[in-house]
């Protein structure tokens, strides 16, 4: 009997312990959006705090431009060599330009620059918040009669959305720099008809999906950041684990945003 | 000639996980009074305090403040309220990313929309009360000692002349002489403002100076409560083992 | 954040966003991304326009002088219509050809215009009379390849291009 019951338990065991993980993710699904909804509402309704939004924006915009600026121009270069390989085997290297910038434009100055914030600056939200969770900071706030929705996490949003399509701008700008220099130093294009080819072909279209993605991609990363910190548990090491978690999870929704805003996008033109 | 409790805790329960810290718990405090609870470590104390202030809900009881129920109470409701409550929390929890001013003044720049020339002046006035020289108003709390940290903490508990204030062991972690130098200026804050005063604390020495009565809590409940004098001279079993520090007794190892 | 760290981090933020700005500002200004200010308008008619569409070239010996700005179709006649911005410093004899023609197999259908010799200029809301239609390659190849009934000699549907053919050819 007693062995009967054991074998039925270890049946029973990986079952329960997979419904009760679907359960936590379906509860956590939801709960993000609780609190997505309510940072949204924080951030779009009075009253604000200005000076938080302006260092919002200098922490995640201003300062991120270095490490989006690199990656970009290292991306563009790369990005020029292979589709020239690829486009060498149609005896259509002509068309290089066109591709580079297409791609750059409408996927990978938007999900890199994505990524290189989801690594800097979710970590960074993620660290922060949960820190002050961790010393009873965001307790204190609270008895301060103020909100930590509205003065945290509202502003860390509105930036989000806000400096992540500027700096797509300015990925999509270096991107296409690093194209060219490569095609004008390496593979010998024309200075002039690369850049007239890349302007000619490039529809308005393909720069604002590219920044749309971006500004949608630029709250997935705050969000993540915040979400994790506010309800990080345990002391430094659930900062930690708050700030794995943030980067992870950050990086996730950006690439299965990413799939479904692509899919309509283009079932849209 | 029965006075309304400036606060009162009424059969309050709080459970986590399938353990009461709190078990029904009774416990008021007269207008004016300063009350000290204290108890063996994990037995409840914060909690206490969390209750009150709304940072916890409790799951069963009431919380009465001037009479009046504050358990579930919407946020905005509780922001109004907070603004006669006053906390010094255990770290001084002061927001590392603002200099001692801006935190100090940190309610008055952003809950009553004070103008920064004010605010900065009412916060050294608060830096002064609590014997902090004003050079330190530009500094950072990551520069200051845990006890300049824990003065900038009640300076910023008592810029707004609270009516009632919350201490969180206040002195634990600190040097016997600065803990001194915090109790007394606790009581003499108490004193200034007239204001209602709870503190937690496992420092007898502490309680016997803050505090007018002393309650002690074991066991989610109150199992003692007198005048602070009477502290040492009770007969209770748990007040008598707690003060005199021994291992053995009505107080079981709880770690 | 240290004060050093930050202004190397601020003077890096600034190098990214000049580097950038110089970029953008080096593209649009040999890109030839014309203001459209003062740019006068003319159109020419064509059998078949091919792949030409809104935003095309159009240049006069290889340079380029204007874009077009729109393709329609003329419901009675069943042509289809370009409408072409020119530079308003070029100016086109009365007798010019419109040609649509590509770069290459892959690049895209734009508009050569060869001058005529007229003494007048075309005046804006002109029509360029002489055109050619955007010439079918594949249906070239797929004629020479299988010879259509009798003969390979007979007329193929798309002759060869000429410039100065009056009438549009297929």
């Amino acid at each position: 009997m007693a062995a009967g019951e054991a074998a039925r338990k270890v049946a029973v065991n990986p079952i329960q312990a997979l419904g009760r993980s679907t359960l936590a993710a379906v509860r956590m699904v939801g709960s993000v959006g609780v609190f997505a909804a309510r940072g949204t509402a924080a951030a779009l309704s009075p009253p604000w705090f200005p000076g938080q939004l302006l260092r919002q924006f200098m922490a995640i915009g201003f300062f991120s431009l270095p490490v989006v600026g690199l990656t970009a121009v290292f991306t563009g270069a790369a990005l020029a060599l292979n589709i020239f390989t690829g486009g060498g085997r149609f005896n259509a290297e002509q068309v290089m330009p066109q591709i580079v910038a297409l791609g750059i434009t409408r996927e990978l100055g938007p999900v890199l620059a994505a990524l290189m914030l989801a690594g800097r600056v979710s970590a960074a939200i993620a660290a922060e918040i949960g820190a002050m969770r961790a010393t009873e900071q965001i307790d204190a706030m609270r008895t301060l009669s103020t909100d930590p929705f509205r003065y945290l996490v509202g502003p860390r949003l509105l930036a989000g959305v806000l400096m992540l399509p500027l700096l797509t701008a300015v990925a999509d700008t270096i991107g296409v720099a690093g194209g060219w220099l490569v095609a004008t130093r390496v593979l010998e294009f024309n200075p002039t008809i690369y850049i007239r080819n890349t302007i000619d072909f490039l529809e308005s279209w393909d720069i604002v999906s590219g920044l749309i993605k971006a500004a949608v991609f630029g709250f997935i990363v705050a969000l993540m950041g915040c979400y994790h910190g506010y309800n990080a548990s345990g002391g430094a090491r659930g900062v930690g684990r708050a700030t794995t978690h943030a980067v992870v999870s950050s990086a996730i929704l950006i690439f299965a945003s990413d799939y479904l805003l692509t899919t309509f996008f283009t079932h849209m033109s | 000639m029965t006075q309304i409790p400036k606060l009162a805790w009424k059969g309050v329960t709080k459970r986590f996980g399938d353990r009461a810290v709190l078990d029904g718990l009774d416990l008021s405090v007269a207008p004016g009074r300063s009350l000290v609870i204290i108890g063996g470590s994990g037995q409840g104390k914060s909690v206490t305090i969390k209750t009150a202030l709304g940072l916890m809900r409790p799951e069963a009881g009431q919380i009465e403040l001037d009479g009046e129920n504050i358990v579930g109470l919407t946020e905005s409701q509780r922001r109004k309220l907070f603004s006669r409550i006053g906390v010094l929390f255990q770290g001084a929890a002061l927001f590392d990313s603002l200099s001692i001013w801006e935190n100090i003044a940190f309610r008055l720049l952003n809950a009553d929309g004070v103008p920064r020339k004010e605010a900065r002046e009412r916060a050294i006035e608060a830096l002064e009360q609590v014997r902090l020289d004003p050079a330190v108003a530009d500094r950072f709390p990551s520069e200051l000692s845990g006890g300049m940290q824990k003065r900038a903490g009640l300076a910023r508990a008592v810029v707004a002349q609270p009516e009632i204030l919350f201490f969180d062991e206040p002195t634990t972690g600190l040097d016997p002489i600065t803990a001194a130098a915090i109790n007394e200026l606790i009581s003499h804050q108490v004193r200034r403002l007239g204001s209602t005063a709870i503190s937690i604390t496992h420092d007898l020495a502490s309680a016997q100076t803050i505090g007018d009565e002393i309650a002690m809590l074991h066991g989610g409940k109150i199992v003692w409560r007198g005048p602070a004098a009477d502290l040492r001279t009770t007969d209770n079993p748990y007040v008598r083992q707690f003060v005199e520090g021994r291992p053995d007794g009505p107080i079981a190892h709880a770690v | 954040m240290a004060l050093r760290e930050q202004w190397a981090e601020t003077a890096m933020g600034v190098v990214v966003l000049a580097l950038a700005g110089g970029f953008l500002t080096y593209s649009l200004s040999v890109g030839g991304v014309s203001t459209k200010r003062g740019n006068y308008e003319i159109s020419a008619k064509f059998g078949e326009a091919g792949s030409l569409a809104a935003g095309a070239a159009v240049s006069v010996a290889g340079v380029k002088v204007g874009t077009v700005s729109q393709v329609t179709l003329e419901p009675k006649t069943y042509l289809a219509v370009a409408k072409l911005s020119i530079d308003p410093t070029v100016k086109l004899p009365a007798d010019s050809t419109a040609k649509i023609t590509s770069d290459g197999l892959l690049g895209g259908a734009h508009i050569a215009i060869a001058p005529g010799a007229s003494l007048e200029d075309l005046k804006p809301g002109g029509e360029i009379e002489n055109t050619q239609g955007a010439v079918d390659i594949f249906g070239l190849i797929g004629s020479v390849i299988r010879p259509q009934g009798g003969g390979s000699t007979e007329s193929t549907p798309a002759p060869a291009p000429s410039a100065t053919q009056p009438a549009e050819s297929y």
